[in-house]
């Protein structure tokens, strides 16, 4: 069994080589290793590796191929790529720079206020939409001169974590 | 001689406080919002009553819904915690006219120490040293760029009502001075429903000291020493310690004399906090007053040996101070450390979400003050602390490692914590030798925030873990069904006889 994994900017090629319980023979691109991996509670692996002990946390992203992981150094946003993927990042790529033309909030909260109208002409920098969660306001700033083709919510309204707030042309 | 309190707060402050009334024996009452039905607080109090709707302004700031549930339950008097109505003057002024005993100063105390305009004017005529910067509120934006140009930058844009970082800003040059004027004013009316604002001239490599104060109704003022508050981001403090490793004895004798003389300038009762800037070249001004129970309060409960929410009870009850001055000392050396649910790799982002697990450090000196559970869902709507930490040791050095490993030992999963990050701090040089200011966390952006801690080896064990997980949850689909049917022994028997009989 092999995937091809995406970890933040970083794509691998993992291959399982032999498992027998939790021992594991893994190759990373061209590195092998030899581990002992145990998942020790939902969604916390504990992975033995030449006698270092890493704890490594899964959280289950918006589909099942995606995950955050933290580990005790840092966490890293991370993506298994399978063919289904592959096709999805290709006809993506298509509509190019599509991503850049949505403004989404990294993280659940309220909306505060959105000093732009629909067919609004707006400049780089000028501030689209206030988010706020934790009582911490966000500004999402547009980052190229642009018009505003839609806006997708409303103030007072509660976004979920990358949801689509407004799209932009 | 108060039997019954509410308490009008929600968080790791609310269990805080109801630990002490337990231990005094005092019934509790909690309040909740629509957002809390499960929080902690609700659960560990003896009465629980809803207030409102999930925005803290509806339900935490109602001081009408707070008040009809202190008289429907009976309660004789309302601790506030921080934050939400603590230094609300109005609020300590209703609850003397419903003749329920508000636990904290008179509302000419937190009426005065609250304005920052009004507490520098007082202070300056109590012969305290301030900070250069307005005396009056700024509302005009004309105005605001005008005095700014007086001043001079760097400066600061505060909210007159302000606290905890809110409504505040540092503006380094003229171009940011307008935008920045407008995002304090509306975070300032968000949190604290008053967007006015005042300029102060800003003090570069500034040291965050603040010194912990009580005094009762017979006029005695006590402090009982400093916390050196200076690790901060955005302005709010992350980690506090005590004994400061800038304080010498007289600098610690003068400034607690000055701190005490804040307190009577405004005839302080209960517990508060002066708050000073303090130079490298220890020139101390005083910053503001916070007329509450402070988040960083543990530390000197740990170090003087005082249970602080239980001598605001004593003070609201009318008796006089436990101790006197000469009484009291510092004993060893305590740090906490502020858990908040955040990425610190994305500009401390608020991190609201489900925690799945935790696991507590513990084992000898460590405090862990929390209010988050397994399964608890934390809401969007209030403050992203989920737990204090605190560490103590005969010495600094002891305090610090002691720390650290507890901070190895507390893991918190589901969702993004600043733990990985207060850990690091332990191990930074400059905090290590106790030589920091305000700017900590800026200066040691590199070790702090560097990706190359992270070996090749982590990331390929953060893969290998995905790679695994996803591998065993595609291969699950399946056969999970099946083995969950046939997981009880005596379907295994009837299998294994069938089998058998073949």
């Amino acid at each position: 069994m092999a995937y091809e994994i995406k970890l933040e900017h970083r794509t691998a090629r993992i291959e399982l080589l032999n498992r027998t319980g939790s021992k594991m023979l893994l190759a990373v691109d061209d590195r092998k290793y030899e581990l002992d991996v145990m998942m020790v509670e939902k969604g916390v692996y504990s992975i033995l590796y030449n006698g270092h002990s890493y704890n490594v946390e899964l959280i289950e992203g918006e589909s099942s191929k995606e995950y955050i992981v933290n580990t005790f150094i840092r966490s890293f946003n991370a993506e298994i790529i399978d063919a289904e993927t592959k096709y999805r990042q290709s006809r993506k790529s298509g509509a190019s720079a599509e991503g850049d033309n949505n403004i989404s909030s990294p993280m659940p909260g309220k909306v505060i206020k959105i000093p732009v109208s629909k067919g609004d002409k707006v400049i780089s920098g000028q501030t689209l939409i206030v988010v706020e969660a934790m009582k911490m306001q966000s500004e999402f700033k547009a980052t190229a001169d642009r018009t505003v083709r839609d806006i997708l919510v409303k103030e007072g309204e509660i976004v979920n974590t990358n949801q689509i707030m407004i799209k932009l042309e | 001689m108060i039997k019954k309190v509410l308490i009008a707060n929600r968080g790791e402050i609310a269990i805080r406080v109801i630990r002490s009334c337990r231990e005094l024996g005092l019934v509790t009452v909690g309040v909740f919002s629509e957002a809390d039905r499960k929080s902690m607080h609700v659960r560990y109090a003896d009465e629980a009553y809803f207030i409102g709707p999930a925005p803290s302004r509806e339900s935490y700031l109602n001081i009408d819904n707070i008040i009809e549930v202190a008289k429907k339950s009976g309660a004789d008097a309302i601790h506030p915690g921080y934050g939400f109505l603590s230094e609300n003057a109005a609020f300590s002024d209703r609850c003397k006219q419903e003749g329920i005993i508000f636990i904290g100063p008179s509302a000419y105390s937190i009426a005065t120490m609250g304005d920052k305009i009004m507490a520098r004017q007082t202070m300056t005529k109590a012969g305290i040293p301030v900070v250069p910067g307005t005396t009056e509120k700024i509302t005009d934006e004309s105005m605001a760029l005008e005095i700014a140009g007086q001043i001079g930058f760097p400066l600061m844009i505060k909210a007159t009502a302000g606290g905890g970082g809110k409504g505040m800003r540092l503006v380094r040059d003229y171009h940011d001075m307008l935008p920045f004027f407008r995002t304090a004013k509306s975070e300032a009316m968000n949190a604290f429903g008053n967007d006015s604002v005042y300029i102060e001239k800003y003090i570069e490599s500034p040291h965050h000291i603040e010194f912990q104060i009580l005094a009762d109704h017979q006029g005695n003022v006590i402090h009982l020493f400093e916390r050196e508050c200076s690790i901060q981001r955005r302005h709010q403090k992350v980690i506090e310690e005590t004994p400061s490793p800038l304080m010498t004895p007289e600098l610690r004798d003068e400034m607690g004399k000055f701190a005490i003389a804040a307190a009577r300038a405004v005839n302080y009762e209960g517990a508060g906090t002066i708050e000073f800037i303090v130079s490298d070249a220890l020139e101390y001004y005083f910053l503001e007053m916070n007329t509450r129970l402070q988040v960083e309060h543990p530390i000197t409960e740990r170090v003087v040996g005082v249970d602080l929410v239980k001598e605001q009870i004593d003070i609201a009850n009318g008796l006089p101070l436990n101790f006197r001055q000469e009484e009291l000392r510092q004993d060893g050396h305590a740090i906490q450390c502020r858990i908040y649910a955040e990425d610190t790799d994305h500009n401390f982002m608020p991190q609201p979400g489900v925690v799945t697990h935790i696991t507590v450090p513990l084992g000898l000196g460590v405090r862990y003050d929390v209010y988050v559970y397994e399964g608890y869902e934390i809401p969007i709507y209030y403050d992203p602390l989920i737990s204090k930490l605190i560490s103590w040791g005969k010495t600094r050095p002891e305090s610090i490692d002691r720390m650290r490993r507890a901070l190895y030992e507390y893991k918190i999963t589901g969702v993004k914590t600043n733990i990985k990050f207060l850990k690091r701090i332990m191990d930074i040089p400059d905090f290590i030798g106790g030589k920091y200011n305000t700017h900590f966390i800026e200066q040691n952006h590199e070790k702090l925030f560097d990706s190359k801690l992270c070996t090749t080896e982590l990331e390929d064990m953060a893969m290998i873990a995905c790679f695994i997980d996803y591998l065993d949850k595609i291969q699950k689909i399946q056969p999970q069904k099946f083995t969950e049917e046939f997981a009880s022994t005596w379907k295994d028997f009837g299998r294994k006889r069938s089998v058998l009989r073949l």
